[in-house]
């Protein structure tokens, strides 16, 4: 019924996207950039959260919209659900995975770079990686705000990456 | 025989609205839809204590006037769908099942990476196959 398509050329498109907006489209502000791909999420998680719920009942409460985040919408997206979720019961929610798929293949080890970058400075250098893997994070950040948003949630969704490939996802909802 | 059909957003914005007749009654049957939303959100916000399908998506029947019959659909997002038809005896599979191929056809509309949430959706696609649906209602065929 639908069209299929390999897994590695969407994950060559979201990483070409995010190299797009960071380097050619506005180069100078990052800030801009950052915007940018998370209006796109945005708009993606909007658009897929309305697929994914079609065949279910109606949920009852936040917990079991972000339940539902964690499970069906992330094994439909990336086919595995997410490790764990933290809460403090008053409107905050920490979405950790452990193993994310598009950060499988990111190191920001300086020394493994080779001899194609421009800087001389390794340390430098382990800051650029840090700060594209950090516009690449803000594209499921839309996608989780997008996806919360249709489902009448209002929330700020922010991503850590202390350690990769592990990454989570802190979930605030406005009240 | 379908008359009307509708899909209203989640904050009673109108997204589709369609009539099926050549009468010029259209008002009459988008007035009808309209009261129909007051039901939809009394249903909502005051679920009856012995109803099992708090959280269902098909609401049922909801407004039997004179000549028609209002149905109703409520998505996980907010969205409400809306047939009005003059038959006078409704399988409740065959609306479930209308329901169910009218939301398939929503979602691939909202996909459209040129659509615009919270506009109308203008897509000749979406009404064409809203169409296919509406004729095959009631015939006992399943898609």
């Amino acid at each position: 019924m639908g069209r299929e398509v390999a897994e590695s050329c969407l994950d060559g498109v979201v990483m070409e996207m995010v190299s797009a907006y960071c380097s050619r489209f506005y180069a100078a502000k990052p800030e801009l950039a950052a915007g940018r791909i998370e209006a796109i999420g945005f708009q993606v998680g909007h658009q897929l959260s309305e697929r994914y719920t079609m065949d279910r009942p109606r949920f009852s409460d936040h917990l079991e919209a972000i339940k539902f985040i964690c499970k069906d919408f992330w094994s439909e997206l990336f086919k595995k659900q997410i490790d764990n979720l933290k809460t403090n019961h008053r409107g905050t929610f920490v979405l950790q995975d452990n193993h994310f798929p598009w950060l499988t293949r990111v190191s920001l080890d300086p020394s493994m770079e080779s001899t194609d970058a421009t800087e001389s400075d390794s340390a430098s250098l382990g800051d650029t990686a840090a700060q594209t893997t950090t516009m690449l994070l803000y594209f499921p950040c839309g996608i989780i705000r997008g996806a919360l948003t249709n489902l009448g949630i209002t929330c700020a969704v922010s991503a850590d990456m202390s350690n990769l490939p592990a990454c989570s996802f802190v979930v605030r909802i406005k009240t | 025989m379908i008359v009307c059909v509708a899909v209203v957003g989640h904050q009673n914005n109108p997204l589709y609205l369609q009539s099926f007749t050549e009468a010029d009654d259209a008002l009459k049957l988008h007035h009808v839809v309209h009261c129909s939303l007051d039901v939809i959100d009394e249903r909502v916000n005051n679920p009856k204590r012995n109803a099992p399908t708090l959280n269902e998506t098909f609401l049922g029947l909801l407004y039997p006037t004179e000549n028609y019959k209002v149905y109703g659909y409520l998505t996980n997002t907010k969205v409400k769908f809306l047939m009005v038809t003059t038959d006078l005896d409704v399988k409740d599979a065959d609306a479930r099942n209308f329901f169910r191929k009218f939301h398939a056809a929503y979602v691939d509309a909202v996909s459209n990476p040129f659509h615009v949430p919270g506009k109308k959706i203008a897509s000749r696609s979406f009404g064409a196959r809203v169409s296919t649906i509406v004729k095959s209602f009631g015939s006992g065929t399943t898609v």
